[in-house]
C-alpha cells in the first residue's frame, strides 16, 4: 500500500475558488467587523462610542428623518441610471462608429467625464445653474442628478460598448445578410442581447451612483449623508451617527451587489472584458 | 487669468498630488495585508478581510471622511494639531477607503494563480509565509500593475472630496477661487489640471495593459 501523507496538517489551497467559494465570508465578515468597530472606537472605556449615545438614534423621529435620506439617494440614483442609459447607448454606437467626426467626440467625451472627480462635475453644475428660482426640485439637487447622470452616461457607454463588442461576429452579419439597416439592426438585434449580456453590471453600477449621491452633502443637498451631519450636531455624537448612517449605506448597496451577483449566475452571462472589469472597479471607488 | 490665482491653484495642485501619494503608498501596503489575509487559511482571520473589504466598498468616502474628521476627536484621537489643516485625517481616510480596493486586487491576484504552483511550493517544504513571499506575492504583483495605476488615478481624483473636510487642495482652491471672483470658468481651468493629471496616468496604463496581455 502506498503511504498517504499525514492528514494532520491540512493542505491549504487558495480559497475563493469555484470549488470552495464561500458566499457566506462577506455578511460574516461584516457582521464581526461591525460588532468590533464600536470597541475599537471606544465602547466600554472612558471617551469615544457609548451606548447612551446609539439611543437617540433609535427614536422613531431620528429613524424617519434618516431614511427619508436614504430614500432620496435611491431615488436620485434611479433617476440618474435610467436618464444616463439611452445617453450611454448613443455614445457607445457613437465610439463604436467607422466615422472619425462621431467616433472622436464619444471618445473624448467618455475618456474626459471619466477622468475628472466628480465632485467637480457638480460643482461645475450647481455654477451653471445660476441663482434662479426651480419648479420642482431645489439647485442643488438638480445640479447632483444632472453631474452623476453625465458621469454615468460616460460610464455606462463602455459598458454597453464592451456588450456589443462581446457579441459573436455571426449576429452582425446575418442581419445584414437579412438587408436590414444599421438603425433596424441596432434596435432589434444588436442592442436587446447587448443589453441582456451588461444587465448585471448596469445593475452593479447602482452601488457607485447611490455611493456617489453623497457628494451631494458638500453643496448643501439633505441628503443621508447631511442628515447625519445635522443629527449629530443635535445630539453630540458624531461616532455613533456616521456609523449608523454607513450601516445605511451599506444595506442598500450590499442588496444591490448581491442582485447582480444573482442575475450573473443563474443568467450564466459571460463575464466582460477583463480590462473593462478592471476599469469598472476602479470607477466604483472614485 | 492673473498670477495670483495660478500660484493658489499651483499650491493647491501641490497638496492633491500630496494627498494621492502618501494615501498611495499608505493604501498599497495596507492593502496588500488585507488582501493577503483575505485568502488566509484561519476562518476569522479571512472573515475579517472580506467584511473590510466589503464594507468599504459599499460606503461612501464622504462618510468616511466625515468619521474620521468630526468623530475621532470625540474618541480621543486627535490626528492633526490644532491650528493646522486637516491633511492627516484626510489621508487617514482615503487610506482607509483605498486599502479595501487594493485588498480586493490583491486577493483576486493571489487567486488568479493556478493551484498547481501552491502545490509545487508546498510539496519544496516550503512554508505558508515562504510561499507567499517567493511564489505567490511577486508573480501577483507583475500581474496587478494596470489594475492597481487604474486604482490610483481614482485616488486622485477622489482626493477632491478632502476639500469637504476645509483641506486646501486643488478643488477646495476652486471653490475659493470661484467665490471670490463670481467666475466659473475657473472650473474649466481646474478640470484641465485634473485631466492633465489623470490622462496620461490612463495612457500608461493601458500601455502597460497591452504589454502584459502580449506576454501571456
Amino acid at each position: 500500500m502506498i503511504p498517504r501523507p499525514p492528514t494532520s496538517r491540512p493542505e491549504w489551497r487558495l480559497p475563493g475558488r469555484s470549488v470552495n467559494w464561500e458566499p457566506w465570508l462577506a455578511p460574516v465578515g461584516v457582521a464581526l467587523l461591525l460588532l468590533m468597530l464600536p470597541f475599537v472606537f471606544g465602547l466600554g472605556r472612558e471617551g469615544g462610542m457609548e451606548l447612551a449615545n446609539f439611543e437617540p438614534l433609535f427614536r422613531l423621529s431620528t429613524l424617519q428623518f434618516l431614511a427619508f435620506g436614504l430614500v432620496w439617494t435611491v431615488s436620485v440614483a434611479l433617476v440618474a441610471i435610467l436618464v444616463s442609459l439611452p445617453l450611454a447607448t448613443l455614445f457607445a454606437l457613437g465610439r463604436l462608429s467607422g466615422r472619425g467626426f462621431i467616433r472622436w467626440p464619444s471618445i473624448a467625451y467618455i475618456e474626459g467625464i471619466r477622468s475628472l472627480p466628480v465632485l467637480l462635475l457638480i460643482f461645475y453644475m450647481f455654477f451653471r445653474l445660476g441663482s434662479g428660482q426651480l419648479p420642482f426640485v431645489s439647485k442643488d439637487a438638480l445640479a447632483v442628478i444632472i453631474a452623476l447622470t453625465l458621469y454615468t452616461a460616460a460610464v455606462n457607454a463602455e459598458v454597453i460598448r464592451a456588450g456589443i463588442v462581446s457579441l459573436p461576429k455571426g449576429q452582425f452579419e446575418a442581419a445584414q445578410a437579412l438587408g436590414m439597416t444599421y438603425p433596424r439592426m441596432m434596435q432589434s438585434v444588436i442592442l436587446p442581447q447587448s443589453f441582456r449580456r451588461v444587465l448585471p453590471t448596469l445593475i452593479a453600477q447602482f452601488t457607485t451612483v447611490v455611493k456617489d449621491t453623497s457628494l451631494g452633502a458638500i453643496i448643501g443637498t439633505v441628503e443621508l449623508a447631511q442628515r447625519g451631519r445635522i443629527v449629530f450636531q443635535g445630539f453630540r455624537n458624531p461616532l455613533e451617527t456616521y456609523f449608523v448612517v454607513a450601516i445605511m449605506y451599506f444595506v442598500v448597496n450590499f442588496i444591490l451587489g448581491r442582485i447582480s451577483l444573482r442575475i450573473q449566475r443563474r443568467r450564466k452571462t459571460t463575464p466582460l472584458p477583463r480590462e473593462v472589469q478592471e476599469k469598472l472597479f476602479a470607477d466604483e471607488m472614485g | 487669468m492673473d498670477t495670483v490665482i495660478a500660484l493658489e491653484l499651483m499650491a493647491g495642485l501641490r497638496m492633491t498630488l500630496y494627498l494621492s501619494v502618501v494615501s498611495g503608498i499608505l493604501s498599497l501596503i495596507f492593502g496588500t495585508l488585507l488582501g493577503i489575509l483575505r485568502v488566509s487559511p484561519w476562518l476569522p482571520l479571512r472573515a475579517l478581510a472580506e467584511g473590510y473589504i466589503e464594507f468599504f466598498r459599499n460606503i461612501p468616502l464622504l462618510i468616511v471622511m466625515f468619521f474620521v474628521f468630526a468623530g475621532l476627536p470625540f474618541a480621543g484621537i486627535r490626528l492633526d494639531p490644532v491650528g493646522v489643516d486637516y491633511s492627516n485625517s484626510a489621508i487617514v481616510a482615503l487610506t482607509a477607503y483605498t486599502s479595501a480596493y487594493v485588498g480586493e486586487v490583491v486577493r483576486a491576484g493571489i487567486e488568479s494563480i493556478s493551484q498547481g504552483q501552491v502545490e509545487a511550493g508546498r510539496s519544496l517544504g516550503m512554508s505558508y509565509v515562504q510561499l507567499l513571499a517567493y511564489v505567490l506575492l511577486p508573480q501577483t504583483f507583475r500581474m496587478i500593475v494596470p489594475p492597481l495605476g487604474n486604482l490610483f488615478i481614482a485616488l486622485t481624483k477622489n482626493t477632491s472630496i478632502a476639500s469637504a473636510i476645509a483641506v486646501q487642495e486643488l478643488m477646495y482652491k476652486t471653490q475659493l477661487i470661484e467665490s471670490r471672483t463670481f467666475n466659473g470658468d475657473i472650473y474649466f481651468v481646474t478640470g484641465l489640471i485634473y485631466l492633465v493629471l489623470t490622462i496620461p496616468l490612463a495612457a500608461l496604463v493601458n500601455a502597460v495593459e497591452r504589454k502584459l496581455v502580449i506576454q501571456n
